[in-house]
């Protein structure tokens, strides 16, 4: 089946892009790789008059990274952003999550920045991104701001964009030297679906006395939105992350998850598992202080791409 | 209509085609490749997997005006002078029924062997989890995609980034 006609527009640059869509009279959508618009214009839930698609500047498809932080400019893969040495070695949280969106030829495709603009709650990335405390940056008509993660997701599939607002692209800032973090994600049915849970967590445990200085957990699915468990990672700060501490983190972030119920589960099966998930996760991060198997795995496939031609 | 300029396996191709086509639409209705099958349209099937510059992707995603400058492999172009290694281990094993899911499953397991040309059984079944066989023909799909990485040498495929 087609898709209903617009006119697509190609701009060179940022502000090409900001002006398009301006033009376009709220009649205007931004694409990134189409994951997500494409479906959504082929059921008609979107008719927009005009497509404009980030693809053609260049600088949005960049990674880079120097001592202030990772910078992944909007239009980079989420298979780039997977596969990227620096992020692999700096910021494996983000690398990780990456490696569990969808399916191969979904991640070759979808966007960072799509990624974000969807605010899909389920997101695989977005857990990673709030625990690496990230930057969103966006670009509009008054030039251009940037917004915490933590404040950019605020609604069901709503976000900070104001109207005319286009994503450029996420800065993480270096995560504290020495910190354990994973991304666990639970899918009832199938390895490539969205998850019914998705837990992200980052610790940093003082080697001098054991007890959590940096406590982060990042919940997708969860509720309406991806969100922040603050109230479970208070319970960590400043204590020895033993099996009493690591339940009553777990029971504080299932108390402070909104789940809805769906066709993969119910509100209080999900709240059930963020119990479940956030326990086994936080305890992998305490006994397996290097790396999880699978990123193990994952680093021989990188090895693999590296030596390629 | 825009004008797009690529490779076609293995060819140069120039085509005008409307704004709102995908590839999928492009390939089939504006070049009669019908090899790649338009099963659910929204991304989830895998019949429609192509490999675009050497990375699958779902043709029924992608607008057509993506394909400027790139290179894309259909199932026509794979084994057109003699049999892939992966079609041999197809038809020997059996690993296609009706054979609709096919040539995705052949695509998306190329794309696997040209990144790792020694896969784990678990390997294979994450490269293909995004390809629905509805004849339920897992078991030998996976076991072809396993016998033919013994025959595959690692291909120089391009890569984006």
């Amino acid at each position: 089946m087609r898709l209903p006609p617009f006119e697509l527009i190609q701009p060179e640059t940022v502000a090409e892009a900001v002006i398009a869509l301006a033009n376009g009279d709220g009649e205007a959508r931004v694409i990134g790789g189409g994951t997500a618009l494409v479906p959504m214009l082929r059921l008609g839930l979107l008719r927009p008059e005009r497509v404009i698609s980030l693809h053609r500047i260049a600088r949005l498809g960049a990674i880079s990274a120097d001592d202030t932080g990772l910078h992944l400019g909007a239009t980079v893969s989420i298979a780039a952003l997977h596969r990227s040495p620096v992020a692999r070695s700096r910021w494996p949280l983000v690398a990780e999550a990456a490696g569990r969106v969808a399916t191969p030829a979904i991640r070759s495709t979808a966007t960072v920045g799509g990624n974000l603009g969807y605010a899909e709650p389920a997101s695989d990335l977005a857990p990673a991104l709030l625990c690496l405390e990230a930057d969103v940056e966006l670009a509009g008509q008054d030039g251009r701001r940037s917004v915490p993660v933590t404040r950019f997701f605020t609604g069901f599939y709503e976000t900070a964009l104001g109207p005319g607002e286009i994503v450029t692209g996420v800065r993480l800032p270096a995560p504290p030297p020495g910190a354990r973090s994973g991304y666990v994600k639970f899918c009832p049915r199938s390895a490539e679906d969205k998850p019914l849970i998705g837990v992200a967590a980052l610790v940093d445990v003082d080697p001098a006395n054991g007890r959590c200085r940096v406590a982060r957990i990042g919940l997708g699915a969860a509720a309406p939105m991806a969100f922040r468990a603050t109230r479970a990672e208070a319970v960590l700060r400043g204590e020895v992350l033993d099996d009493r501490v690591i339940r009553a983190a777990a029971d504080a972030a299932a108390a402070e998850a909104d789940p809805v119920s769906d066709l993969m589960g119910s509100a209080e099966y999900r709240r059930q598992m963020v119990r479940v998930w956030v326990r086994r996760l936080l305890t992998r991060l305490r006994d397996e202080p290097l790396r999880c198997a699978e990123s193990a795995r994952d680093e021989r496939l990188d090895e693999g791409l590296q030596t390629r031609p | 209509m825009i004008a797009i300029e690529f490779r076609l396996n293995g060819g140069a191709r120039r085509i005008d085609a409307p704004a709102h086509w995908t590839v999928l639409d492009l390939l089939r209705d504006g070049l009669g490749l019908t090899g790649t099958k338009d099963g659910c349209g929204e991304g989830v099937c895998g019949a429609c997997t192509v490999l675009l510059d050497g990375e699958p992707v779902r043709a029924c995603l992608v607008l057509a005006a993506r394909l400027s400058g790139r290179s894309v492999l259909t199932i026509e172009g794979v084994g057109a002078d003699a049999p892939d290694p992966l079609q041999d281990a197809f038809a020997t094993l059996g690993a296609a029924q009706c054979g609709f899911c096919t040539p995705g499953m052949i695509l998306a397991a190329r794309a696997l062997l040209s990144v790792n040309p020694a896969p784990t059984e678990h390997d294979v079944r994450e490269a293909l989890a995004g390809n629905l066989c509805r004849c339920t023909g897992y078991v030998k799909i996976v076991e072809a995609a396993l016998a033919a990485a013994q025959h595959v040498t690692p291909c120089a495929s391009p890569r984006s980034s």
